[in-house]
């Protein structure tokens, strides 16, 4: 009996050992060497057909890996060692800056020459500076940055304002392009009357606005989750559409769509082919005019409402507001930018398919809305345009197909440690401090169905 | 004044409520979830500028009758009939929530919903402005009538919160503002929209005796001053017996009791909804005729307020 109960003991205190590896300090440096030969994995070489294990012997043989293990295991390192020195530090440095970055915050307040002054520049390096760029990053800037900068404007009403989320807003974007298309007789059905570029945008905007208003009616008794896939749907069948109706659309073929020309009798000019300067322009121009009145737009009724029925729909709806018109208004106005954003394309480009509008596209633009700061104008601005340039700024320093990858660590990473995104909405950013103190909703979007009532 | 109000119970200084003059006239009403019964026919009749309190045990239905009444729940059954100054009148059963807002009914909730976010000023414009006509293109244009309505509605907004006492508050956040305060924004915010009934969900829940006082002086006003019929939900037995001109009573979704605040306390059947069976009805209707203004049992006051506690758990005393 006593030899057995010892090796039972014996057993028991084996159990309870913790060894060395099993600390959490030496777990975690097993972690980051995990993710160092991840990252080599991942960087380095394509693997082959011919043989299975080409890519794991160069890679794992490769300096590329000792760079990736000298970060992870540096990382590891300074957070486990040296962090109370880290901590001094940064303390330090933020004693240092804490006043005059005080002062500069309440000068940006208060001042008002400051702001217009920011702002003015702003605009001045908008104007000037593109025009020293290389052709091809003209052609990026027009093609991709300005478009999708006035399609995430869009969205933002509909997601950052009214708090709705919407997976499929690229199909308005679509239906704005199709449109151009159309009116200007490029479609294989021609048109009643043929118009100029520039007399399509009202009537993109008007097909727009009803169908933000074909897919707001429905689905306004969904909330979240149900509406996004709703939308999801939508853009489904707004892109199917364009890709099998080829009789109609021009299919996966595409179509040629004349570009931009004015002709007022006594002064005509043409936006050319192969310059994208004026293009640029025009876009400025659309850009700046959206965002005005967008602004006014925050800071009236309107936005006021929007942000109560983002906050709490049912206490909203008892104070008056009419939810339904307000959500409404919303999708038809988020969709009229996008509609605009599509003649823009389609008219700068000058050719049109199916695969200009797939679901990927829908995705990206929420991320802009989302990494820029949802809610906010400037930093929607700032997130479309900086990660519409980053997978082309990529393009030089990794393989090309990876692009997007590098975008998805970098979404990945922001999520986690600013989720407000890089200039925040200060509406959006005090909701997501009341609701991780548990007082309030971040957004509509999490409620359930019902609404909750008291 | 304000000390004669407090003492005297009747209603001082306005007319007597016509009782031929029903505001609001709810009959029959019946709201089911699935198996359960929250309300079972219940009545109201709530007079032109009357202070009627609802009280009830909790799960009473008090809140499911606010609820049916501003379009919130729909209620299976009955008739709802409310009949605005101006003449005519109004089914309510069925109306969307804003709707039944815009006839002039406005309410609070019991948990305060305040849109926390925004400044004390901003939650009142919301309401301000859902009287004004303003399309967004003139917005966006920045019409004349869009400046009109902004600066109608800001000057609006202003009185509402001078007349609740905020005037000093008006920039600071809705969600940092103390409790009592918050309960104040919301009365603000629902008087803003003007309205002729003012249905208020437990506005004493987790105020101090000071901020009680305050709110009891702010309901008086509201019912005085501006001319509004306050429907009120409240288990502060003292505000209830001291503010409202009739009370009514609810138990398991049906009325037992209505009347007088001094009427109902003597009705044995309240007494039994309270306390159980075994109690004296004599000893409560003592109680109330006592000197002191509420004149309610210091028992029957305790057990509510220690029911409300455990029912709203700890999430209130952080706010």
């Amino acid at each position: 009996m006593s030899a057995e109960a010892l090796v039972r003991g014996r057993a028991a205190e084996r159990l309870r050992t913790v060894r060395w590896y099993q600390r959490p300090r030496w777990k975690r440096l097993g972690a980051m060497i995990a993710l160092a030969v991840l990252a080599v994995m991942v960087t380095g070489v394509q693997g082959t057909q011919r043989d299975l294990f080409y890519a794991l012997e160069e890679n794992l043989t490769s300096p590329l890996l000792l760079v990736w293990l000298a970060l992870t295991v540096g990382v590891w390192a300074v957070r486990e060692f040296l962090s109370p020195q880290v901590k001094a530090v940064s303390d330090g440095y933020r004693s240092v800056v804490e006043e005059p970055r005080g002062k500069l915050r309440r000068a940006w307040r208060e001042e008002k020459w400051l702001r217009w002054g920011a702002l003015g520049a702003l605009v001045a390096a908008a104007v000037f500076l593109p025009s020293g760029l290389e052709r091809y990053w003209q052609t990026v800037l027009v093609d991709q940055i300005a478009i999708y900068v006035l399609v995430a404007i869009g969205l933002n009403v509909v997601i950052g304002w009214a708090g709705m989320l919407d997976l499929g807003f690229i199909a308005f974007f679509a239906i704005g392009a199709y449109s151009a298309a159309y009116w200007t007789g490029a479609l294989p059905v021609q048109p009643p009357m043929e118009l100029n570029n520039f007399a399509v945008i009202p009537v993109a905007i008007v097909t727009c606005l009803l169908a933000g208003v074909l897919l707001g009616a429905p689905t306004l008794r969904l909330r979240g989750d149900y509406l996004a896939i709703v939308t999801l749907g939508f853009h489904e069948i707004v892109y199917l559409t364009a890709k099998n109706l080829d009789d109609v659309t021009g299919g996966t073929g595409g179509v040629k769509v004349e570009r931009f020309s004015l002709d007022l009798g006594f002064w005509s000019y043409e936006w050319g082919v192969i310059d994208p300067m004026p293009y640029y322009y025009l876009l400025l121009v659309f850009i700046a005019v959206v965002v005005f009145f967008f602004w006014r737009l925050e800071h009236s009724k309107v936005g006021r409402a929007w942000t109560a029925i983002r906050e709490d729909e049912v206490a909203a709806a008892s104070t008056g507001v009419n939810t339904v018109r307000f959500k409404l208004m919303a999708f038809a106005i988020g969709a009229s930018t996008s509609g605009v954003a599509g003649v823009a394309y389609a008219s700068k480009v000058g050719y049109i398919n199916s695969e200009n509008f797939v679901i990927l596209l829908s995705v990206l633009v929420l991320a802009y809305v989302i990494f820029g700061g949802m809610g906010s104008i400037a930093g929607v601005l700032f997130g479309a345009a900086f990660l519409v340039w980053l997978p082309e700024a990529l393009r030089d320093f990794v393989d090309p197909k990876d692009r997007y990858m590098y975008l998805g660590v970098l979404l990945v990473i922001m999520m986690i440690y600013r989720p407000q995104g890089v200039i925040p909405s200060r509406r959006r950013a005090r909701e997501l401090k009341l609701s991780e103190s548990g007082e309030s909703d971040a957004d509509a979007m999490t409620e359930p169905a019902g609404g909750r009532l008291s | 004044m304000t000390t004669e109000l407090i003492k005297g119970k009747g209603p001082g200084g306005r007319p007597e409520p016509d009782a031929g003059d029903l505001v609001l006239d709810a009959s029959g009403v019946t709201l089911r979830f699935g198996g359960v019964t929250s309300l079972d026919g219940v009545e109201l009749s709530m007079r032109r500028g009357e202070i009627l309190a609802v009280i009830g045990p909790n799960g009473a239905g008090k809140t499911s009758l606010f609820n049916s009444l501003t379009g919130a729940y729909v209620p299976q059954e009955g008739r709802i009939t409310y009949r605005p100054r101006a003449g005519g009148e109004h089914e309510l059963r069925g109306r969307k929530p804003h709707l039944v807002n815009h006839l002039g009914l406005a309410r609070t909730f019991q948990n305060i919903r305040l849109f926390g976010a925004l400044t004390a000023l901003e939650n009142v414009k919301i309401a301000a402005e859902t009287r004004l006509k303003s399309d967004p293109v003139s917005i966006m244009l920045g019409l004349p009538n869009a400046r009109r309505a902004e600066r109608a509605s800001d000057r609006r907004a202003h009185e509402v919160l001078d007349f609740v006492g905020l005037a000093a508050k008006l920039n600071e956040l809705a969600g940092s503002l103390s409790y009592g305060d918050q309960r104040r924004l919301e009365i603000a915010r629902a008087l803003a929209t003007d309205p002729q009934v003012l249905l208020l969900d437990e506005p004493a829940a987790g105020t101090n005796p000071t901020e009680k006082l305050e709110l009891e002086e702010l309901i008086r006003g509201i019912n005085r001053e501006l001319g509004v019929s306050v429907l009120l939900i409240e288990h502060d037995m003292r505000l209830v017996m001291s503010v409202a001109d009739r009370v009514m009573v609810l138990n398991f979704g049906k009325k037992i009791a209505e009347g007088s605040p001094s009427q109902v306390q003597r009705d044995p059947a309240v007494v039994e909804a309270y306390l159980g069976a075994s109690a004296e009805p004599e000893e409560a209707a003592e109680g109330a005729d006592g000197t002191d203004g509420g004149g309610v049992p210091q028992a029957r006051d305790g057990e509510v307020t220690d029911e409300r506690a455990a029912q709203d758990g700890p999430g209130k005393d952080e706010a």
